[in-house]
This record gives structure tokens, sequence and C-alpha cells, in this order.
């Protein structure tokens, strides 16, 4: 396997998440209890069998560069191979401009270069999934293709309309990457393309492509190919294009309430057993906490609780990431609670999202609601 | 490579009063606490005392605790001026032997110290649960003047008969040491804890290979010895919770003493903690219709059922309707649908399957004491009845 390499977008900044994502890279939101954001798409990457991994950092990464150390905890701590940081550009939009900008790629362009590898697995970090690229890189290789783009069927795990999934030929090569661009091309390419037909598929941010035609797209950025996904679009005509189906899990994160919502998927126990407890496990940061205390009086029931929490009050529906304390009489119903938060005696929470360090004070009551669930900022005291 | 202070680990002992537990794996790698396993204590003790050269003596059935230690990099231990060393027993030209007694395992192991050629040497042993730091107890042996510092507990007078005893004057110098007799004179009991002078362990430990008489183990032999001979030996007073876990019974107490909190060993403490080696599991999911009251419950657990007053180590599994009661059940351990765990410490990957009862029928006369031990990776078929106090094991 060492003829793949990764490189990981951790840079996508977004406000969707209101303050959730305030100085944190979407990447480096925690999730699940212990894990990180970013630690589905590099696990999924090791234990694919990949050593060496490229991460594109966002400006603020403090978060992001505390969780990952040296990348021992994912075993990338190596000397041949191994972590590799790489400091995104600076955005000149809010939004950070399109999927994979080749500029971040440009001023990191040694890493790619100095390398071997036949091929590159390109990945977002902003999504839940456990993914074996295996079978992708076989598929990559069997059908002779330049780039092979990860889908989802429909529908779509991104809201996007009908008109952004990818137009397929029969063999399962792309024609376009989105509905209305094919309309007039259809006509150009004539009786020997095979027809185009209407798909399900959805790209997911995922993408496999030839290290030197990565190289070679990279030499092309400017103003009019901004991102990896213009290239390729542009390349269409002359390069082998396939999508490959992935059928597992995948979880996106387009607002608050879908986060709440995703959080809430993982007390089902197929998608936990899919992400999270089947045979290749999400790696993370090791803080070596004692076991959760559930006290006398403790009440737990459908929930995700992490290790080093004390329970006295009452926890249903929820998850609750590492050290959290729940005091008696307190009650914690379809929330997120973030590391090291504490509830004091007798509040009650209901969808409710508390970011790491924050105190609410005995007694409160905080009330979201499944759509617009109350959200407290990190460190916060309420 | 010059260490002020090493550490050797005695961790080779076969541990037979655990029984069950120690048929496949060696007493320190026995799982505690849940998420812990014995030797965390020691080792994190050493990480945390900045003692960062441990030789780990090992024999008994070493494959999983060596596994589990590794490079020792989960403790930090992984550092460039000299880390852990696993040291089993072997053969050279004309030496070497199985390890006989802990003052043995140790003597075969003098290239090793002189490797480092250390001023001391900390002898401590891989069973038993406490917090310390060693540099408080190097401290006094270097403000005594010391040859040998052996740290000491108080202990109830009842159990005083089970240690190794030690009588001081009014210095706190040692005038003698007695090992596990009835009545002695003193409840300043050893906690199996020695700093040396490297030059006084060196030749104490020639001197008594050559003894033919000797049992070479330190607590019979050496110590005894060294103060009949004068040397200056002294008991460092240490204040605190400790706990020797060679037994079943006291193995079951010291982790149900931690659930309460009331142990005075406190693993929440940031400034001191207890590092292990743990597996990446996910949290804890606790089911709908799960109770779970009085417990200490770690990663990787589903609970669907009941537990009270007990202890689940990683990956443990409670299935529907089953009761599980003053128990601890270690790494992996499965509990089916409506079966009833009452007071039993059930093995790493053993399954009871559903309707099973365990540890509720009367205490046999073989074990009074009425803890009911299931052996690792062994399977209770279903509806089976293991009455109270039975060791219960698969044959290999």
């Amino acid at each position: 396997m060492s003829s793949v390499i990764g490189l990981l977008f951790g840079n996508d900044g977004s406000d969707i998440l209101q303050g959730l994502t305030f100085q944190r890279s979407m990447a480096a939101l925690p999730f699940a209890g212990r894990y990180r954001l970013l630690d589905f798409a590099l696990s999924s990457m090791v234990n694919s069998g990949l050593r060496t991994i490229g991460l594109v950092t966002p400006p603020h990464n403090r978060a992001m560069l505390d969780h990952l150390g040296a990348g021992k905890d994912w075993f990338l701590d190596r000397k041949a191979g191994g972590l590799f940081i790489l400091p995104g550009a600076m955005p000149e939009l809010p939004d950070g401009g399109g999927t994979f900008r080749l500029k971040d790629l440009r001023l990191n362009v040694e890493y790619l270069q100095k390398d071997f590898a036949e091929n590159v697995i390109i990945s977002g970090c902003n999504h839940i999934f456990n993914m074996d690229y295996r079978e992708a890189l076989a598929f990559q290789e069997k059908q002779r293709a330049d780039i092979t783009l990860i889908v989802k069927k429909g529908p779509d795990v991104f809201q996007r309309g009908e008109r952004d999934s990818l137009v397929l030929a029969s063999d399962g090569g792309v024609i376009a990457l989105r509905q209305e661009a094919s309309q007039g091309e259809d006509a150009s390419l004539g009786e020997e393309a095979s027809p185009a037909r209407p798909s399900e598929a959805y790209f997911i941010d995922m993408l496999i492509i030839r290290r030197r035609l990565l190289l070679e797209m990279i030499a092309e950025e400017g103003p009019e190919i901004p991102d990896l996904l213009t290239a390729i679009e542009a390349g269409l005509g002359r390069l082998r294009v396939f999508a490959f189906p992935f059928t597992g899990y995948f979880g996106t994160i387009n607002s608050v309430e879908d986060y709440l919502a995703r959080s809430m998927e993982l007390l089902n126990p197929d998608v936990r057993k899919e992400v999270l407890t089947g045979q290749n496990r999400i790696h993370t940061k090791i803080v070596d906490n004692p076991p959760t205390k559930h006290g006398a009086r403790a009440k737990v029931a459908n929930s995700l609780i992490s290790s080093g929490c004390t329970i006295e009050g009452e926890v249903y529906n929820s998850v609750l990431s590492r050290g959290v304390i729940v005091e008696p009489g307190a009650v914690v119903r379809n929330c997120v609670i973030m590391q090291k938060s504490s509830i004091a005696a007798g509040a009650l929470l209901e969808y409710v999202i508390l970011d790491k360090f924050v105190k609410v004070h005995a007694g409160k009551v905080l009330k979201g609601s499944r759509n617009a669930p109350f959200v407290a900022l990190k460190g916060s005291l309420v | 490579m010059y260490q002020e202070c090493i550490a050797m680990l005695l961790a080779g002992g076969r541990g037979s009063r655990l029984g069950a537990l120690t048929r496949n794996i060696a007493k320190p790698a026995v799982s505690f606490c849940g998420k812990y396993r014995i030797i965390d204590f020691s080792l994190s003790n050493c990480a945390n005392s900045n003692i960062n050269t441990v030789g780990v003596l090992t024999q008994y059935k070493p494959f999983l605790l060596n596994m589990y230690i590794g490079l020792g990099a989960a403790w930090d231990l992984d550092n460039p001026h000299g880390g852990v060393h696993i040291l089993p027993p072997f053969v050279g030209e004309n030496e070497g032997n199985w390890y006989n007694g802990t003052a043995n395992a140790v003597f075969q192991n003098l290239d090793f110290i002189d490797f480092y050629s250390p001023q001391y040497v900390l002898i401590i042993s891989g069973d038993h649960i406490y917090k310390m730091n060693y540099l408080s107890m190097l401290d006094f042996h270097k403000e005594k003047g010391s040859d040998i510092t052996i740290s000491t507990i108080e202990v109830p007078w009842d159990e005083v008969s089970r240690f190794g005893t030690v009588s001081v004057n009014g210095e706190g110098r040692i005038t003698k040491f007695t090992e596990k007799v009835p009545r002695p004179e003193s409840n300043l009991a050893s906690m199996g804890i020695y700093i040396f002078n490297w030059p006084v362990l060196r030749q104490a430990l020639l001197a008594d290979a050559h003894d033919l008489h000797s049992d070479n183990d330190f607590g019979k032999n050496v110590l005894p010895g060294q103060i009949e001979l004068g040397k200056r030996v002294f008991a460092y007073k240490f204040k605190g919770y400790w706990r020797d876990v060679g037994t079943i019974e006291s193995y079951y107490n010291a982790n149900m003493e931690l659930i309460n909190g009331e142990s005075g060993l406190d693993l929440f403490d940031p400034a001191q903690r207890i590092f292990s080696n743990e597996d990446i599991l996910p949290p804890q999911y606790v089911g709908l219709s799960a109770q779970i009251e009085d417990s200490l419950v770690s990663n990787g657990c589903v609970v669907l059922g009941q537990v009270r007053h007990s202890i689940l180590a990683p990956g443990a599994y409670v299935g529907e309707g089953a009761v599980v009661l003053d128990s601890i059940l270690l790494p992996h351990a499965r509990v089916h649908r409506q079966s009833l765990i009452k007071k039993a410490i059930v093995g790493e990957g053993a399954k009871i399957r559903s309707h099973c009862s365990v540890g509720l029928e009367a205490p046999s006369a073989a074990h009074p004491a009425g803890i009911t031990v299931i052996g690792d990776h062994t399977v209770l078929e279903k509806g089976s009845v293991v009455p109270a106090g039975e060791n219960f094991y698969a044959a290999r």
C-alpha cells in the first residue's frame, strides 16, 4: 500500500455552526464523545493501510495540532512517511473558496513532489464515516482511471438539488459533475460516447487521483482554476474519471441541528456498529481518564458516555464527552455535552449543546428544540 | 549512560493465590478497577517520580504482560536515556537459570544495573495498588545517610501476620525485620519497596548467591541479613492508600473500595495520573431500560440490564434483563440476558450465556469468602448455575 498517500483538507472554514466553530475549524469539532470530526477521515486512511498522510490546516490550528500531536495515536509517528502538517493559505473569501483549493496545495507542493506514490487519496474531514479505501483503490487500478470520485447514491446527504448529482456514462465514467453542465455537451459527444443517464450519485468530498496528474493541476492553479474540482471539471473530456459508490454510513453536518441529529444517530446500534465498533476502529487522542462513575442515585438511559465522567443526576438520549459532571438532581435530555462541562444540582437541560468547559449553575433551565438547539459557547457560565 | 536511580520491578511471580485470574496471565497484567492493569500503578509512579529507567523482571506467562508494557510509551517511559526493559531469565556461557526468588532475579541482572551504573536502585513490585512519589523516599534515604531504606506503612494489628514487619528505634533505624510471622512486635509493615545504595545491593546479592541455605528472597534473607551485618537500614513511613492485591479477597476488596471513593486513592487527580495502555474503544452505551447505580463503567461497554455496585472494564457487555451486583467484569466479559451475577469476578473475554446464575447459591465450605471467580475466556452455557465462592475456569 506504499503506492498511495493521503491528503486531508482540514481547513474547510465554515460559520454554519454558530459559535461551535469559533476559533476551531470544523475538522476539530468534538463529536461522539471522545472524538473530533477529523478522526473519522484520518482513521479511515490509516485503517486502509496509508502511512503517509498530509493534513492541510486552517489559520486557527491550535485545537487541531493539540489533538494530533506527532500523530502517534494514529500510528503516524514514523521514520518513513508519517503525518505531515501542511499549513493552508489564508482564505480570501469568508467561506474559504471552493472544495480542495489548489492554492493550499501549491504552498505545500513539496509534500507531493518528494513522494513516490502512484495515487493520492484526497478527502475532506468534516464528515462522519468509516471507509476502507482499498476497494476504491482496486477500482481505480482496474478502470485504469486518472481520477476516481467517491460518491454516495441519493438522496443527497448535503441537501443539494438533484442538479448537483453527477452525470454518468453506462460504464461508470463521469461525464459531468452537475446535471446542467452536461446539457450542451451531450450533443457534441455525439454517438461515440455512451448515452448519459441521470444519476443519483453525489460526490462526497473524497477522491483518488494519480499523483502526477495532481501535480499538473496544481501547476495550472489561477483565478480561473481555483480549486481541484474546477480543474477536474475542465479536464473531463480528456481524463478517465470514474465514480465509485460508498455504501456505508455517511453523516454530514451542515447546521447546528444536523450536529445534534448526527449525534443522536449514534444511539442507534446499527450506526454505532458501522462507524465505531466494527472491524476498523476510529482512532483518537488518548487521554488516560478513569472509568466513568455512576453515583448511587444516577439514572442514565439510551446515552453514550465517555470516560472520566461523574454522573449523580439523570441523563437521557444524550452524548457526553470526557470528564463531564452531572450533579444530583440535574436532568439532561437530548443533549450533547462536550468535555469537562459541568451541570450543577437541579438544572434541567433539553436539546442543549454545551461546548467544552461550560458551567451550568444550579437550578438553571435551558431548553432548545430539535430544530433549534440551545448552544452554550466554550467556557461560558450559564 | 549514568542514571542517579533506576528501578527494578519484580513482575515474575506466579500469583497463584489469585486462582483462576492468573491461569493465563501474569499477576501484574491482571485487569484492575476497570481500565487499569495492576502494573499501571508502579509504572505510573515511576513516570510521575521522574524515574525513567525501569527493568521489569518477568518469568511467569510473560507474553500478555510484555505485550502490554511494550516500549513503555503508554507511561511516557519511552525515552532516550533509559526506558522500560523487559528482563526475562536467560542463559549465558556459564551462568543463567530460571529466577529463583526475588533476590536471585535481581542478582541475575547485575549486568543490566552495571550498564546504567546508578547510585541508587529502587526495588518495587508489580502487584501493589498505590500512588507514591519515590523521589520523596529517595530524599529521605539521602538525608538519613542510609544504606538501605524500606518503605513501610502501619497496618491493623489483626492483618499484620500477612506482612513482613520492621521494628524501629527512635531515629527510624530498623533494628529487626521479620517476614510474615503470627505475632510480630510491630505493626509497621514492609511495602516491598526498597532503595539500596548500589554498592550495598551488589555486595548483598553476591553474598546471598553464595549462601547455599538462602531462599534468595529480599524479605526472608537479604534484608534481615543486612540489618544483622549492621548496615544503616531505615524505615520510610508512607502515609496514604496502599494495597497488596495478592489474594482474590484483597483484589476484590481493593476494587470495591474504589467505587465508594472512600479509599483515598483519587484516580481523578490530574496532578498524579495513573496511565494505562488502553485500547481505543468508543464511549460506553447505556441502553433504554438500563439501570446503573454506584458503579464504575469504562469505554466500550454496552449496558442494557441492571448494574449495581460493580466495576465494568472496557468492552464489557450486560444484556437485557441481566443483573450484575457487587461484581467485577474484566475486559470484554459478556453477561447475556436474564443472567444474574452476584459478588463475582468475571474474567477477560468470559461469556456467561443467558439465564445463568452465578454466586447466588449458598457458599460452599471450600470458599467461605463467597467471591465467585469465572476464569478468562470461560464460557458458561445457557442456564448454568455456579454456586458462590466457586473458582470456575475452562480446562485447557
